[in-house]
């Protein structure tokens, strides 16, 4: 309940703007694909999963940490999940999506469906979360796909060294979501050199092919569905709160409470510039996140005096304004480009973006049967091309369903059962 | 998804700060138009000392608050699920007294029925067996009083141990727990035994909420609850505001001023 509670809840967070019937479509997506990603798999679609899960949290500190800027002191200690089965059992790491946490609504459908198919489970952090940035980055600048998954294999070689009370550990497979995809694809192509997890198997789901290309997309979907700085958002808060404040008020019911407010949430979110807004304001409220510690580590001045950081109790309503109006080509021309091009010689913004397209291991995903995917046709971070890519790319190991937009059909028996036979080695290709 | 589990763990949070019921009573007014809604800056003129607060609420809830709670989930459900009724049964008090001050004695009457009931059948307010008559738990509180009487959330105020807050809010609670005090029900609001139920009290309500300080990770977690906090309390309020009853705020300065 909780899981729906949340999503339903986002929709009332994101402020879901109100446009008017004559306002064009966005172009992006079909209103089927921005429904699925908002709402996610209907619970009864949802696969079967085992009753409790047994759940652990690991807090760890990283050697290799970069100091902690004080403004992000509670950032200090990586925070993961372990789920420990009773019997010698592989264990599976499953990646955390853009900006999100080791814990999130989505990674437990994932842990609940692979601890049921007798795995050990760990999830970790997207690389790009806060927590993840200052305790185990060591750049602090996030988004870089190699650095990102130097710094994640470091990470699981510590935590996996000191895993409470667990029966032995038979084989390791990795998985993530969205971003988290790419990463595990990432991360098994640095095991195949360096050997230390020999890791086996990895499910990328619905990843994307060009990080920069899929999150230029959710900045247009914002641009064209909020608009710009933070004018476009106060317009958004205040067609929302009148049309929720209304809907109490019209409302006949004796008691309001939150399961109504909920509900009401959830009938605000209508058309396809709702779902747009709701979708591109979620990711942009990540990339604050994620400009404003890299802001800070590089020491690029964009919304933050390098020479005067907030401190604990400083107000950042003013940089969280700021930022909230900057789009991710700001973030990669004023604080990532110049960030790596100063610590990678030779290297150039065209480099820069081209090392960050699932490309890179090319070659791995082509050759090395232990590589898979899920994704969808209607995916909005990917366009056909990429889409394309894929396909020929990974050949019969990819699944591509047709419907769920982006994560929108996760946990859904079709998805969970193929995300089980991938990493069982049982996949026979996708039936026509 | 952070920010809708952060949005989820506040609401459970401040439903269980507030318990505040909304009643309504007049015929639906003209609608708002987006002229009436207020501005998404909040009103925190003690933000320096708020800050410090939530930085030290979420020190206690690391070292002493969760591990606390965690050692009481462990206790089997029915138990705690009793413990939980008990307090629950106990809030009938301030929560009826408040539905009278409010002049709505419908929900007066049903907390006196509740609590009769659970007091007896209910064996002390152990088991919620009004709920089985239909006599669903609707409570209410000095907080929402006072926003009947036209009081705004006033000031964002984040309150030692228990978390976000208004002004208003803040005073709600303690105007609460003033009645619990002098109602002084088979003298547990008094004397030594008090603390130990207090404590319990905290914790019982503390495991019940699915919320972790900087779980988000963000630097910007201070503000995202405050919005969440007191433009919430803001759409309720508009709920309770009736025609010519109380003047609607300037919506240039931020909220809840």
């Amino acid at each position: 309940v909780s899981l729906h509670r949340a999503c339903l809840l986002l929709a009332l967070v994101v402020l879901p703007r109100l446009l008017p019937a004559e306002e064009p479509p966005t172009g992006l997506a079909d209103s089927a694909a921005l429904r699925a990603t908002v709402f996610g798999t209907p619970p009864q679609d949802l696969a079967p999963m085992p009753e409790t899960v047994p759940l652990r949290e690991i807090d760890m500190a990283m050697p290799w940490a970069l100091p902690v800027p004080k403004v992000l002191w509670f950032d200090r200690r990586l925070r993961a999940w372990f789920s420990a089965q009773k019997k010698p059992a592989p264990l599976a790491i499953v990646i955390s999506g853009t900006g999100s946490d080791g814990n999130t609504a989505k990674l437990a459908t994932l842990r609940g469906a692979l601890y049921g198919a007798g795995y050990q489970v760990l999830t970790l952090p997207s690389p790009t979360f806060p927590g993840f940035i200052v305790s185990t980055s060591s750049t602090g600048v996030a988004g870089d796909l190699l650095q990102d998954g130097r710094d994640l294999y470091a990470a699981m070689q510590t935590i996996i060294a000191h895993l409470p009370h667990h029966a032995p550990i038979t084989d390791i497979d990795v998985l993530g979501y969205s971003l988290g995809g790419a990463n595990a694809a990432v991360v098994k192509s640095i095991d195949a050199t360096e050997g230390k997890l020999k890791i086996h198997r990895v499910v990328m789901i619905n990843p994307p092919v060009s990080l920069f290309a899929s999150i230029d997309r959710l900045d247009r979907l914002y641009a064209q569905s909020i608009g710009s700085g933070d004018a476009g958002l106060e317009n958004l808060y205040r067609r929302l709160y009148t049309r929720l404040s209304n809907l109490y008020r019209a409302s006949n019911k004796v008691q309001i409470d939150d399961t109504d407010l909920f509900a009401a949430a959830a009938g605000v979110l209508k058309t396809d510039a709702d779902l747009s807004a709701a979708i591109a304001l979620t990711f942009r409220l990540e990339l604050v996140d994620v400009f404003f510690a890299g802001d800070l580590y590089a020491r690029t001045g964009v919304v933050i005096d390098p020479l005067k950081p907030p401190g604990v109790g400083d107000s950042l309503e003013e940089i969280g304004r700021e930022l909230r109006g900057k789009t991710f080509k700001e973030y990669f021309n004023r604080v990532f480009a110049p960030y790596y091009m100063a610590h990678r010689p030779g290297s150039t913004p065209q480099s820069l973006l081209a090392d960050n397209r699932l490309d890179i291991i090319g070659s791995a995903l082509r050759e090395n049967s232990d590589y898979y995917a899920q994704t969808n046709s209607d995916d909005l971070i990917l366009d056909e091309s990429e889409l394309a890519w894929l396909k020929s790319t990974l050949g019969s190991r990819i699944a591509v369903y047709d419907h769920g937009g982006h994560l929108g059909n996760l946990g859904e028996r079709r998805q969970i059962a193929d995300m089980l036979d991938m990493l069982a080695g049982r996949w026979q290709g996708q039936a026509r | 998804v952070r920010v809708a589990l952060l949005a989820f763990a506040l609401l459970v949070l401040s439903g269980c700060a507030t318990q505040s019921v909304i009643v309504r009573q007049s015929p639906p007014e003209a609608p708002l138009t987006e002229a009436d809604a207020p501005s998404m800056y909040t009103y925190d003129p003690w933000e320096r000392l708020n800050r410090c607060t939530y930085r030290f609420n979420a020190r206690f809830d690391e070292y002493v608050f969760l591990p606390v709670a965690d050692t009481y989930r462990g206790i089997p459900e029915p138990v705690r699920s009793s413990i939980h009724n008990f307090f629950h049964n106990l809030a009938e008090i301030p929560s009826t007294a408040n539905y009278i001050l409010q002049l709505r004695f419908g929900g007066g009457a049903r907390g006196v029925g509740r609590f009769v009931i659970n007091s007896t059948l209910g064996v002390g307010g152990l088991f919620d067996v009004a709920s089985k008559f239909k006599l669903s738990s609707e409570q209410t509180g000095f907080a929402a009083t006072l926003s009947t009487w036209g009081v705004q959330p006033g000031p964002y105020l984040v309150v030692p141990l228990l978390g976000p807050s208004t002004l208003r809010d803040g005073v709600g609670f303690l105007a609460d727990y003033g009645i619990e005090y002098g109602v002084n029900i088979v003298g547990l609001y008094r004397g030594d035994p008090s603390w130990g139920l207090g404590a319990v009290n905290a914790v019982d309500q503390r495991a019940a909420i699915n919320f972790r300080y900087y779980g988000s990770g963000s630097p910007f977690e201070y503000e995202t609850i405050r919005f969440l906090y007191v433009h919430r309390d803001l759409i309720q309020d508009e709920a309770l505001r009736k025609v010519g009853r109380r003047k609607r705020p300037d919506t240039d300065e931020p909220a809840g001023k």
